[in-house]
Parts: C-alpha cells; structure tokens; sequence
C-alpha cells in the first residue's frame, strides 16, 4: 500500500513540477524564436534609420529623424511600444493593415514616404514576427514630431487618389518558372528591403515607374544619384561578378574599389551586411536575372579595364 | 582732377588684385579638390588590387600586399589635410559634403578610424600572415564605407 502511494504522490508532484517548468516556456518559446525572426527582418527592412534620431542622439525606433523629399519634410515616427506617443495600444491586427495597406488605425492614409508601397508584399507570418519584435523593445516616451508638408500635400485625404494610382496592396507571388533562390531574392528586394523605393525612377506624382524597375534615377533622396543596377553591361551592373555584388552587399565595395556612401551607406551597415549568406546570394540570383535596361545614371566606370 | 583719377586707378588696381586673390583661392581649391579626389582613387587602387587575393581569385602575394597597405595607411594621415575648410561644393565639383566642416572632430575620428585598421593590415602583411591579413580587409573597408556613409554623396 505504501510504496503506491508513494508513486502516485510522486508521479502528481512531478506531473506538477514538469507543468510549472514547461508551461511558461511552451508559451514563450515560439515568442521568443518570433521576436528573433522579426529582429531579422527588422534589419532587412531598415526601419531603424528612419525611425530613430541618429543625429539628435535619440533613442532607437523612438522617432524624428527627418526625412526630405519633394513633397516636403517628414518626421519617422516613434513605433516603440510606449502607449502614449509609440505604438503600445495598437494590435497586432493594427499593424498588419499598416504595412500592408498603409492605412493607419483611425483609417487615414500615410504617406509613401513610409515604404508600405514595398512592405505591402511582406508575408502575414514575416509581418507577424516583425510584430512580435516590435513589442520586444523598450517603450520609449518620445513624443512625435509633426511633417512638414508642402501645400496642397498636407491633406491626408488626397492621398487616397493616390494611392489609387501607384499603390497595389497584396503580398508578393513567386513564380513558379523561376528557381527559388531568385525568388526569395525579388522577395527580399521588392517587399522587405525595398531597394526599389530609392533605385526605380518615379513619375511626376513620385509613384514608381514599374516599366523601369531598379533602372536607377538622378533624383535619389536627397539629391543623391542613385545608381542602375539591372544587368545591363554598360549603364548597369552587367560587368558585376557575383563575388563583386557580394562584397557591395557585405562591405558596400564596387568593383573599382571605392566604397558606396550616403543612403547607401547606412543600407550596407543596416541592412544587406546582416542578411544571411543564403539570402545575400538570393539578392544577388534576383538582380543578375533583371531584364537589362539601358539608363546612365552616373559616371562611375563599370567596365574594369 | 588728376587727383581723382589717381583715386580711380588706385580703387581699380586694388579691385583688380582683390580679383586675383578671389580667382586665385578658386583654382587654389579646386587644385586641392583634384588632388585629393586622386588621392581617394589610388585608395580605391589599393582596394581593387587586394581584392582578388583577398578572395582567393589570386595568390597571395606579400610584396603586392605591403605595397598597397602602406598606401592605404600613408593617405589615411593625410586626410584631415587635403580636406580644408573651403574645399566644399561651394568652391567646386566635389562630392564631400559640407557637414565634414560641421562635425569636424567626427570626420578626423573616422580618418583616425581608417588609420588604425590600415595600419594593423600593413603589420599583417610585413609579417606574411596571409590568413590575419585576410580577416582583417574587411574591418580596412568598413572603415572607409563608415566614413563615405556620413561625409560623401554622389551628386556629380
Ligand atoms: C524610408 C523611411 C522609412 C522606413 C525604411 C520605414 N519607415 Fe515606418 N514610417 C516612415 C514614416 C515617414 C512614417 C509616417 C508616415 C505618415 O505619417 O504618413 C512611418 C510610419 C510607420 C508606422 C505607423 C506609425 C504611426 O504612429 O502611425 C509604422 C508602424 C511603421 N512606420 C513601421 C515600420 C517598420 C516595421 C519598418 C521596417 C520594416 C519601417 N516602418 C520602415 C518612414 C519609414
Ligand atoms: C535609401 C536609398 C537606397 C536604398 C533603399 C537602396 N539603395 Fe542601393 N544605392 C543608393 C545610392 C544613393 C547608391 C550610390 C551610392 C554611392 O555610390 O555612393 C546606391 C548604390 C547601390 C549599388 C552600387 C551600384 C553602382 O553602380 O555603384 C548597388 C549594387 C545597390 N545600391 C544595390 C541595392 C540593393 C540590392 C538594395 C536593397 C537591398 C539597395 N541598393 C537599396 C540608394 C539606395
Ligand atoms: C574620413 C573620411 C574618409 C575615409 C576614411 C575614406 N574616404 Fe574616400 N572619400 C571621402 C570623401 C569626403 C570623398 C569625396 C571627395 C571629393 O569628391 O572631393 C571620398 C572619395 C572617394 C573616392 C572617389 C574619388 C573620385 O573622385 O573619383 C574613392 C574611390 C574613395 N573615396 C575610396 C576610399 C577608400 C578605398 C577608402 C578606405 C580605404 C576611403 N575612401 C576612405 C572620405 C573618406
């Protein structure tokens, strides 16, 4: 009699025991993995340098760096989990409608100053685990900075005609004709990376030209030119080994090697130096596949002699 | 009369001076900016000849090494000098940005940034260690990419 009771208590406490250590962590431990996998694609999406004050000192994602463009200046706002001047009272459903509608929780329409016009094709998971990683960093309580929009611009509403004409919501398709690694790559550089927000030419209402897709502009943010970087051999990167993409991914170094600066600059730091080596040479299958276009942008030889 | 006119080619000569010195200045920086703009090439140079050997595209060789580390680390000195106030794109066709002026201590920290990483790359090679010398390329290049980043845009 006695040693069954014995097993039976002990076979209650350990079921306990094994409950209390586990519980918890069974419910963190896909949080946990979610906030990590977010953390990644908050770095490929380079919300950090237009959400945080790198000149002024201000804390991380706790807003009002500015951003010019032709319509005026706009202040990244706080996305820190503070409620009263990030995004602490929003849910997760909030934030999924914002990135991929770019419409905010009121129902007003943002600015395509924030790249929701890109992120719209990231993945309900992928947007999910940013979501997750978002909640993991420390509320700040920074309060916001109002835009400075140019006339008649300052209208929110207006851009509902807008976005009627150059936005497209919806998360991005692959194509079944094309390998993997290609698409994974027009994943990252389409949605998440949004490298075509700064590399295709815009037309005179600042949507993107799709005919033209990372053919390259002299009209970068702030005045910047920025270079084409469809295959194309003489105005592109159609010389470019893929060893010469890699180190401009990993290191920011072109071919004749100088080093890119600017905006460019801080996407190397932020953003293409910290994907996987998987996912740099997904970039890398994605931009040599391109159809090439012919548009000199800058002077820059490409043709090594 | 006689002195009026002596007056009149006297303010004519000084404005015909002053004229010189203002032309003077002009060449003066945009020489500084021509230099200097071949200075960062041959760094480029340096960069492009380490890189196949960097990679393994190339064999390794030291003499070729030391020589382009030693540039890097000889025109990482010189830059705080060949970048004087008034060489900005106000004084001609540069891509430095007129913020180096503003946060000079920053710009001087970056070129100092430059000099300690080149100058670790420049021991590796004289001491033939191919494997360190390799490690350490990349933290040379962030270096200049750390610089560009805040102090060059591509506007020409
Ligand atoms: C190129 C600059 C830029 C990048 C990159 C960027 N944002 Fe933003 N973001 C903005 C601006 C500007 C706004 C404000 C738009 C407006 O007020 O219409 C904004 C708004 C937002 C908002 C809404 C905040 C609010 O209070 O309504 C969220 C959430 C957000 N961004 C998240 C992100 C995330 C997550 C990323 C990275 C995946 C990111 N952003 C990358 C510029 C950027
Ligand atoms: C914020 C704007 C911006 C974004 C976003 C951006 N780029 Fe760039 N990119 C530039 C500018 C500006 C340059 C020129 C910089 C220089 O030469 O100093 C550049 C240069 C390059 C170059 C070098 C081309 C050449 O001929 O020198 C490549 C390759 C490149 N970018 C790829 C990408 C990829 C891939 C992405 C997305 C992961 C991306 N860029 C996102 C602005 C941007
Ligand atoms: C402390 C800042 C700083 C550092 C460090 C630096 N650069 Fe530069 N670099 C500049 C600036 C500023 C310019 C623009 C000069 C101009 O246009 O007048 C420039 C221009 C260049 C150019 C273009 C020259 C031309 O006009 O064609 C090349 C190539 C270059 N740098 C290579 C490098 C390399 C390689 C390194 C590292 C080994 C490096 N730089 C380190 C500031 C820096």
């Amino acid at each position: 009699m006695r040693p069954q009771r014995f097993w039976r208590t002990f076979a209650v406490a350990s079921v306990l025991a094994f409950a209390a250590c586990t519980l918890p962590a069974a419910a963190q431990a896909p949080d946990r993995e979610a906030v990590r996998r977010g953390e990644y694609l908050f770095n490929a999406g380079g919300c950090l340098g237009c959400h945080t004050d790198v000149k002024g000192g201000g804390p991380p994602l706790a807003g009002g760096r500015a951003l010019r463009t032709p319509f005026g200046t706009f202040y990244g706002p706080n996305i820190t989990p503070d409620p009263d001047h990030g995004i602490g009272r929003w849910t997760e459903a909030d934030f999924i409608r914002a990135m991929r509608e770019g419409v905010r929780p009121d129902g007003a329409h943002y600015y395509p100053v924030f790249p929701y016009t890109s992120f719209t094709g990231m993945t309900d998971g992928d947007l999910r685990d940013l979501w997750a990683y978002l909640r993991s960093v420390p509320p700040v309580a920074r309060p916001n900075r109002a835009h400075e929009v140019k006339f008649p611009f300052g209208f929110r509403p207006l851009l509902t005609i807008w976005k009627w004409l150059n936005f497209t919501p919806g998360p991005f398709s692959p194509d079944g004709t094309r390998p993997p690694a290609v698409n994974r790559g027009a994943y990252l550089v389409q949605a998440v990376a949004h490298c075509g927000e700064c590399h295709t030419p815009r037309d005179a209402l600042g949507g993107l030209d799709s005919s033209r897709l990372l053919a390259g502009t002299p009209d970068g943010p702030d005045g910047e030119r920025v270079p084409n970087i469809t295959p194309h051999p003489e105005t592109g990167i159609g010389t470019w080994s893929a060893a010469d993409l890699l180190d401009l991914l990993k290191l920011g170094m072109t071919p004749d090697g100088d080093f890119v600066g600017g905006s460019m600059g801080e996407v190397v730091r932020n953003t293409t130096s910290k994907l996987s080596d998987d996912d740099q040479r997904a970039v890398v299958a994605y931009l040599r596949s391109l159809p090439p276009i012919e548009n000199r942008v800058t002077r820059r030889q490409n043709t090594p002699e | 009369m006689t002195r009026v006119w002596f007056g009149l080619a006297a303010i004519a000569a000084v404005a015909l001076v002053g004229g010189f010195a203002v032309a003077e200045a002009q060449t003066g920086a945009a020489q500084q900016i021509a230099q200097r703009q071949d200075m960062m090439k041959a760094n480029g140079q340096a960069m492009r000849t380490l890189t196949p050997m960097v990679r393994g595209e190339a064999a390794w060789n030291q003499q070729a090494a030391v020589q382009a580390a030693t540039t890097l680390h000889n025109s990482a000195r010189q830059i705080p000098a060949i970048f004087p106030e008034g060489t900005g794109p106000d004084a001609g066709k540069t891509d430095a940005l007129p913020s180096i002026w503003q946060n000079w201590a920053d710009f001087q920290a970056k070129a100092k940034a430059m000099e300690t990483e080149s100058a670790k790359l420049l021991e590796l090679a004289n001491a033939g260690d191919e494997a360190g010398f390799k490690a350490q390329f990349p933290n040379v290049g962030r270096t200049c990419g750390g610089c560009h980043e805040h102090y060059r845009a591509k506007r020409n």
